[in-house]
């Protein structure tokens, strides 16, 4: 395939996102909405792994996100539109603040921190009854953002998921890319060619923490609610990992595959098994890890790679 | 201040806080304490395995919550007790951890450490979403007399049945401490965890080792199971927080340190109990131990650039 095929079909299938509403019912809205919502949080995920470092503290951030944006509406009188780059700021604001100590800490200490901290920003939003609402959580009394029609919620998490791609194909395109590839490859010669680590790590942090808080804001806007074990749910962690790692890391495709895949998969088992569908993540998450470790994408490549080495049409 | 003064203040400092408890709120000593066996008797294993075999098992309190739900549906169906289960459940899930050792974590022993890490959380989610499929997320509990004993000293009651698990936490690291230090096997498992390439000069069996060293972990965490079950309710997410406080623990105490483990477990377990004895704190007694895993894991990283 050349370049300018690829980028008629990429146009295509962005004018296809776009146009989805104007044909398909609410059922395939929602549905979509579920997917994009995770493929935008399965980006930034695997943004920040790009330098090595692997966050447990999806949920975490998602749910400040999720939070500073409703209580700015419901306490701050926020119009819901702002609540969402609200949502954003706080929870970058508080990843730069716990950046700054945290990201010291290299391999697994840094994914048990960053997962302790989500469990407590849990914990601490459940306890403060008075400002957040305590374990029932907060509702909306303006109702949801656009008035909850389908279309607009639709183009709303597709605006979020657009911003994240566009902030990893920044991260691909630009030195970024450069320099989280040496901190992944090897710190110390990183180190030793000049590149200031602990910057560019924290730029990535606040980036993709950015990203999830306003995944968070944009989650929260749309249903109108929020409570501690909805927003913070380890779901939000799981989820984007399994896809992300299922489609193949390091990359802005992978996990944009391995949300659509999986995303459509747990639905159709979602309907057949109301609990414990979500163990095809774990088992997912496992087969991959001890098979393919390069995740999808790779097979793909590998497969096109061999169809045009091979123009005989003779593939194995 | 010199070392030995320096030594000295803490064993004091504790006597201290220990009497001042036992006078002030002597419950806060009594369920701390039970607590504390508990949590030392999940941790101990995990422990093992990540002095040994090297890997953090984040499917650690999985195991636990499996061998809680083998040793109910046991217990349902043959009617016996599940103090009757203790031996043969430790078994069976050693058998297990075994089995999903050569599966899983073996081909990954190579890998790199965060391959290892992805790969028990996907086991972790595996094992409580494929209970969540066959129990529901439904609580399950057993009746049980002995469980709901308790004991009156002057006008403070209490009860006693939890103290079984400071019996078995004390069980666990002194035989885990005899296993180690005058058996065959259990010199060698030291040996491969010191230096896996220089053991397999010296003839042993590296990945023999690893498994036997995972089985026994997960068999002493399938004991503690069948246990947990006497005094608490189970459900699919009930091993999870175990798997993080012994994390916590493992990771306060150092590696390959089992009395370290022991003292945190007190530590924990003090601190959890005594805000919960306030009315108004007793929420934030879940918060003890992710502030304390975090507090040190920096404090020892910190200490690690200084030197």
């Amino acid at each position: 395939m050349n370049r300018t095929l690829i980028r008629i079909l990429l146009a295509g299938i962005a004018v296809l996102a776009i146009v989805f509403p104007l044909f398909a019912g609410d059922y395939p809205l929602q549905v979509a909405r579920n997917i994009m919502l995770y493929m935008a949080l399965a980006i930034s995920w695997d943004m920040l792994l790009r330098s090595g470092q692997i966050s447990f503290g999806i949920a975490g951030l998602f749910g400040i996100g999720a939070y500073a944006a409703i209580l700015g509406v419901v306490r701050a009188g926020m119009p819901a539109w702002l609540s969402i780059p609200f949502g954003a700021a706080f929870a970058a604001l508080v990843a730069l603040a716990i950046g700054f100590v945290i990201l010291r800490l290299r391999a697994m200490y840094f994914s048990i921190v960053t997962l302790a901290l989500g469990e407590i920003f849990r914990i601490i939003v459940h306890n403060l009854h008075d400002f957040t609402g305590g374990p029932e959580g907060v509702v909306m009394s303006q109702g949801v953002i656009f008035g909850g029609n389908s279309s607009a919620l639709y183009w709303l998490v597709l605006g979020g998921l657009a911003v994240a791609i566009a902030a990893s194909t920044w991260f691909e395109k630009s030195r970024i890319h450069f320099a989280l590839t040496a901190i992944r490859n090897n710190e110390i010669s990183a180190k030793s060619s000049g590149v200031d680590i602990f910057r560019w790590l924290l730029l990535a942090f606040v980036v993709t923490s950015a990203i999830q808080g306003m995944l968070g804001g944009i989650f929260v806007m749309s249903y109108g609610f929020a409570a501690p074990d909805v927003v913070f749910s380890a779901d939000f962690t799981l989820l984007p990992l399994a896809m992300a790692l299922l489609g193949g890391i390091y990359s802005t495709q992978g996990p944009i595959f391995g949300a659509i895949l999986l995303g459509l998969v747990a639905e159709w088992l979602k309907l057949k098994i109301p609990y414990g569908h979500l163990v095809v993540y774990g088992i997912m998450i496992i087969i991959v890890i001890l098979f393919i470790p390069q995740g999808i994408k790779s097979l793909v490549k590998k497969t096109l790679g061999r169809e045009s080495t091979a123009p005989e049409g003779g593939h194995a | 201040m010199t070392v030995k003064q320096r030594k000295a203040i803490v064993p004091a400092a504790s006597a201290v806080a220990v009497v001042v408890l036992l006078l002030w709120k002597p419950t806060v000593l009594i369920y701390g304490l039970q607590a504390a066996g508990l949590y030392a008797a999940v941790a101990i294993p995990m422990g093992l395995v990540l002095g040994i075999v090297h890997i953090v098992n984040l499917s650690h309190g999985e195991f636990m919550m499996l061998a809680s739900y083998a040793t109910y549906t046991l217990c349902k169906a043959l009617g016996m007790d599940p103090l009757l289960a203790l031996i043969p459940m430790a078994l069976i899930t050693a058998l297990f951890g075994w089995i999903v050792f050569q599966f899983t974590i073996r081909r990954a022993l190579k890998a790199p450490e965060l391959n290892q890490l992805i790969l028990t959380f996907g086991l972790a989610i595996a094992f409580s979403q494929i209970i969540n499929l066959i129990f529901t997320s439904q609580t399950y509990k057993l009746a049980l007399d002995y469980s709901s004993m308790s004991l009156d000293v002057g006008d403070l009651s209490f009860g006693v049945w939890s103290f079984v698990f400071v019996a078995v936490a004390i069980l666990y690291a002194v035989g885990l401490q005899l296993f180690l230090k005058r058996t065959r096997t259990g010199k060698a498992a030291l040996a491969v965890g010191q230096n896996p390439n220089g053991a397999a000069i010296v003839g042993i069996d590296v990945y023999r080792t690893y498994g036997l060293v995972f089985a026994l972990a997960v068999g002493l965490v399938g004991l503690m199971g069948a246990l947990f079950l006497t005094k608490s309710a189970i459900f699919p997410s009930v091993g999870s927080p175990f798997t993080m406080k012994s994390f916590s623990l493992v990771a306060m105490a150092g590696i390959g340190n089992i009395p370290g483990i022991l003292w945190g477990s007190v530590l924990l377990g003090l601190a959890e109990n005594f805000l919960r004895s306030f009315r108004s704190t007793r929420d934030w007694a879940e918060i003890v131990y992710f502030v304390l895993i975090i507090a040190v894991i920096l404090s020892r990283s910190l200490k690690g650039k200084k030197s």
